[in-house]
């Protein structure tokens, strides 16, 4: 059974079948809880977006936890929780923050099992909000999910839709090691079949959601819709694409950006984040490095520019990926 | 037991360090945590203190002198009397840190203008290459269409599609067949400086009845293009001969008629009928003049002014007169362009025949026709060699150039098709 | 807890223990056998062994850059750290650690950090988790003055105040961060007052004391296993060697560190107690004295003769087994 539902409920939805099926699994962060503790609940928020509202009234305030600002204290004590048989699931408000943090992700969790020789479990989980299109400007907008799949120890995965959200959550919460797992601005409102009950995603899979073989485009998070918007546009003109939803970009699945880009020849990766140093980078790198005699047309990048976040609607509007820049990169292809 | 003293590695940088004082003399005794021995680095004293307590039995490095960290200085025993072998224990504990120098840096030459400029080599995908190596095909032969000239995988893939109709004819060379329709055979032979498509009216009305094969002599369209100084007609029948491995009707316009009259005297089991379009046996000087010309435009001009310097040649007036017909007709000329190289041999080819097989026209069995056009400038002669073929008929195709195919396309094809039946 | 016999002497041989291993690092160092960035924590044995001395392997701890001294008091096997230090496989984290590194979590100990103050919101988390499992544990964070002026302390003292986590937040103060004196860097005479702001009870304690330590940090373990919350203990003590093995240490005045080695080193300043007041003998000291010295002389040998890891290794443990993840293609 199946019902349309946008990605927050979705999210929500995990969170809470992960608590009833594990009694070790905690939330943790700023506003979770977000009040609650009237009876009839009509002071909770459940988090800066809704997402966890009706889960302190479910589980409680010994395993939904409030913390002050402080995401040091917040990261850096859910590392220790789940380095001592805890299973945290901390929410980092905005990935913006990382800057604020990032030492126990960092240096900490994910280095306790290869710096203690394998003796160490780290079953962390950290959600956090990415990407531009709320006018929430430069400090509440990035997209820095290049950053922790650059950390070795660190997995990180992004889903596209609410079904993969949810499904996603629950095997990053059920997975030992620590999983950094992003909520795109862009699809947290929008809504999609997610199936009832208790259903894992793997980490580590991409997931091709529309077949074609003349051009492949590579998409994460909000920027998948994106590419099914324009391969649906590419048919009026004879061209039919492939869209991979890369879903997990630590570990990424290597073996599905090779077999579509072994299946069109031609491949545009579009990226929300920053063009340097990123996954759009990575991807591009790849089909070089191991898929060269499979190009038969260079690799295209849509990325944001290489600049902060702007505030005005135009200005994001110009910064973010759109149809009009992923149809002109496949053009350039052809 | 011994306890060796060596030289410190004080702080990240330091790599060496200098003995500047030994307090106590060999033999003297010394309290643990007390200096043993003052070295100094990097401008500063530093006491070094003993780690056990004990006697300073052997000194190895003394005062003044500069070591590397890690060097073995000294050596303490419990007492004087304890067994010590100075030598064994410089081997067992000397580790002088080897220093290590920064790699010199090379002067970087400044990059060459050549090497960073554009480049003149063509953009070929990786694809392409990779495909054009396993095929084993020169990837230098091969157009690009993809943007901004790239050699393109679907451009190799086109290239080796049409290999695929190559039929070999012996000696290691392939002609381009282009084969369409079903039913007995027609092989089609196009005249000096084009290829099959000029055929393309005719091919059409064909193929419901007929097979077509359009054969492209060597250096045109696909087919290979040997590097000898001529392409001989005798040559060229032999290839005809091994492309059509029964009998044929054969149609040949101009120099393909010639090929047609050698294939007829040399393979006559080959020939079903024959239909020679415009043929001559002896070139006209004009006919040479003007091929000399052709030759040398195709190797200095563009093809589209060389299709429209022939235009005259091949056309009668009333198409001269017709500006549009003009235009695609110079497309298609343009389009079905021979390279330079294949021309003049073709055109050495020719000279070399041109007179050889007057007298031997009458030998030809095949039922002929012979397709003359009224106002062929280069060969006039077209009536003359029907006269010479025993049993051939002349079909006049008044007011028409060289090209009567292409101009009086209708009228040609009927004649054939008659012919044919 | 009761200080008997057993205990005394079992604290004795931890402080010792500390000391012996500590030097004999250092003579490692200079004669080149051993290398990377070693802390040694000579002359603040009293305040991990006064701490540990009260804990069991349910109770948690972390540490610091200078941790060897808390991975002795909390339980770590003496051999693996050797055998770690020299980059053996046999060691305790395989080689793979480091001296900064070290750790055993089924010790209790959630390692010695090379990050100044990240042990303080990691000990927070263990300590959260023993309230959250009702498990009776407590855990504590050791960390240095100059720690002290980091965020992440600040932030883990407020959480634990107002979540009221069973935790001890022990400050050894050694007068020196780095190369800096503290006066210069904390504004306030003793750091305990810190806790103030908090709303955490603090107590300060003679570092060099290991009866001081014992008990002070006695009272504050109490205090988190019958669920009152978090102290800060300041233990005022003093570094004897350098910031780092290999530290000439010309920043500091000779006459300071005289003073303290001579006057106040814990190891004599516990002897000469325990033996007036007839609580151990001479012969119990040197007993204990020469077991140790032994000990460490064969960890050493039997780090030297280990196997070093291969090489492959490089990339092994860097994530759970995760069966369900393809792996990535081979060219």
């Amino acid at each position: 059974m199946s019902r349309e539902i946008p990605t927050a409920f979705a999210i929500g939805e995990a969170l809470r079948i992960a608590m009833e099926s594990d009694p070790d699994v905690i939330l943790m962060g700023e506003d979770v809880a977000g009040g609650g503790q009237r009876p009839d609940g009509t002071d909770e928020a459940g988090g800066i977006l809704g997402t966890t509202r009706g889960l302190i009234r479910a589980f409680g305030p010994e395993r939904v936890l409030d913390t002050p600002i402080s995401e040091m204290a917040l990261l850096g004590t859910a590392v220790g929780a789940a380095a001592t048989g805890m299973r945290p699931v901390v929410e980092l408000m905005f990935m913006d923050f990382i800057g604020v943090c990032l030492d126990p992700l960092l240096n900490q969790a994910s280095k306790f099992r290869y710096m203690f020789g394998g003796k160490a479990r780290l079953p962390l989980t950290v959600r956090t909000v990415t990407g531009a299109g709320m006018q929430a400007a430069a400090q509440h907008s990035q997209s820095l999910y290049w950053i922790t799949s650059g950390i070795p120890g660190l997995k990180t995965v992004i889903p596209s839709n609410a079904g993969d959200a949810k499904g996603l959550l629950l095997s990053a919460i059920r997975c030992d090691d620590p999983v950094v797992f992003c909520e795109p601005k862009g699809i947290l409102f929008l809504s999609s079949d997610v199936p009832e009950g208790d259903y894992e995603v793997p980490l580590g899979i991409a997931n091709l959601v529309r077949e074609g073989s003349d051009v492949s485009l590579v998409g994460i998070g909000a920027t998948v819709n994106l590419a099914l918007q324009a391969a649906a546009q590419l048919e009026n003109e004879g061209l039919h694409a492939d869209v991979l939803d890369l879903r997990s970009l630590q570990p990424l699945d290597e073996e599905a950006i090779l077999t579509t880009l072994g299946k069109t020849g031609r491949l545009v990766v579009i990226d929300e984040a920053t063009p340097r140093c990123g996954i759009a980078s990575d991807v591009a790198a790849l089909c070089v490095d191991q898929g060269f005699d499979l190009l038969n047309a260079p690799v295209k990048r849509v990325t944001a520019p290489f600049s902060p976040v702007p505030f005005s609607r135009v200005l994001e509007e110009a910064y973010m990926p759109s149809l009009e820049k992923v149809l002109a990169a496949v053009h350039e292809l052809f | 037991m011994a306890t060796p003293i060596a030289m410190p590695r004080l702080g990240m940088s330091m790599k060496e360090g200098r003995v500047v004082l030994w307090p106590v003399a060999v033999g003297g005794r010394v309290e643990k945590g007390k200096p043993v021995v003052v070295i100094e680095s990097e401008k500063t004293d530093v006491e070094v203190e003993a780690t056990q307590s004990g006697v300073l039995r052997h000194v190895y490095i003394a005062e003044g002198e500069t070591v590397p960290c890690g060097t073995l200085l000294g050596a303490l025993t419990g007492d004087v009397a304890e067994t010590f072998d100075a030598d064994a224990f410089r081997r067992e504990h000397d580790r002088p840190e080897v220093v290590t120098r920064a790699p010199q840096r090379r002067v970087e030459a400044r990059p060459s203008e050549a090497g960073v400029a554009k480049s003149n080599r063509r953009a070929v995908a990786p694809a392409a290459r990779a495909l054009a190596q396993q095929l084993g095909i020169d990837i230098d032969a091969i157009a690009g269409t993809g943007p901004g000239g790239r050699v393109t995988k679907e451009d190799i893939e086109a290239w080796a599609a049409r290999r695929e109709r190559l039929v070999p004819v012996g000696g290691g060379v392939h002609l381009e067949v282009l084969r369409s329709g079903d039913g007995p055979p027609v092989a089609m032979l196009p005249g000096f400086g084009t290829d099959v498509s000029s055929f393309a009216a005719q091919a059409r009305a064909l193929t419901s009845a007929y097979t077509v094969l359009g054969i492209n002599p060597r250096g045109v369209g696909s087919s290979d293009a040997p590097g000898l100084d001529l392409y001989a007609v005798t040559n060229a029948a032999d290839d005809v001969a091994a492309v059509c491995g029964e009998p044929t009707h054969i149609v040949g316009a101009s120099l393909g008629a010639a090929t047609a009259i050698e294939l007829a005297l040399r393979h006559p089991d080959r020939v079903k009928t024959l239909t020679l379009i415009t043929p001559f046996v002896d070139a006209s000087p004009r006919l040479t003049v003007v091929l000399g010309a052709w030759c040398r435009m195709a190797a200095e001009s563009s093809a589209e002014t060389l299709a429209r310097v022939l235009l005259p040649w091949l056309f009668s007036e009333r198409v001269l007169a017709d500006a549009t017909a003009c235009d695609r007709i110079v497309r298609g000329l343009a389009a079905a362009a021979v390279p330079a190289a294949t021309l003049s041999r073709a055109a050495a080819g020719l000279r070399q025949w041109s007179g050889s097989r007057q007298g031997d026209l009458a030998r030809i069995a095949a039922p002929t026709l012979v397709v003359v056009a009224g106002a062929d400038l280069l060969t006039a002669n077209g009536a003359a060699v029907a006269s010479l073929i025993p049993g051939a008929r002349p079909v006049v195709i008044p007011d028409a150039g060289h090209a009567v195919m292409i101009e009086a396309a209708d009228q040609v094809t009927t004649a054939i098709l008659e012919h044919l039946r | 807890m009761q200080l008997t016999y057993e205990r005394l002497l079992g604290a004795y041989r931890t402080m010792r223990m500390i000391r012996g291993f500590e030097e004999k690092l250092i003579e490692l160092v200079n004669l080149g056998k051993m290398s990377g960035f070693l802390h040694v924590y000579l002359g603040e044995e009293a305040v991990a062994t006064g701490v540990c001395a009260q804990l069991g392997d349910h109770d948690y701890v972390a540490s610091t850059h200078r941790g060897h001294g808390h991975c002795i008091a909390k339980g770590v096997d003496v051999r693996g750290m050797m055998a770690e230090l020299f980059g053996r496989s046999t060691g305790t984290c395989k080689g793979k650690g480091g001296s900064m590194h070290i750790a055993d979590i089924d010790k209790g100990m959630l390692g010695a950090n090379g990050i100044v103050g990240a042990g303080i919101p990691l000990a927070t988390g263990a300590a959260l988790t023993a309230k959250l499992k009702k498990t009776g544990g407590v855990a504590i964070a050791f960390f240095g003055d100059g720690a002290s002026n980091q965020g992440a302390f600040h932030e883990s003292l407020n959480l634990a105040s107002i979540w009221k986590l069973p935790a001890v937040y022990v400050v050894e103060n050694n007068g020196w961060g780095e190369f800096t004196p503290t006066e210069y860097v904390v504004p306030v005479k003793d750091i305990a007052e810190r806790a103030k702001s908090y709303a955490m009870p603090a107590a300060i304690a003679d570092g060099m004391d290991f009866f001081d330590v014992y008990a002070k940090a006695g009272e504050a373990i109490a205090r988190a296993r019958r669920g009152e919350g978090p102290t800060l203990l300041e233990c005022k003590t003093y570094r004897f060697a350098g910031h780092y093995v290999g530290d000439a240490l010309a920043y500091r005045p000779k006459d300071e560190a005289e003073k303290w080695m001579t006057e106040r080193d814990p190891l004599r300043c516990f002897a000469t107690r325990v033996l007036g007041e007839g609580l151990l003998s001479q012969d119990d000291l040197h007993r204990a004295d020469g077991e140790v010295s032994r000990y460490i002389e064969e960890a050493v040998k039997a780090a030297e003769a280990a196997p070093l890891p291969e090489v492959e290794e490089v990339t092994t443990d860097v994530y759970a087994a995760s069966p369900r993840a393809r792996s990535p293609r081979r060219a």
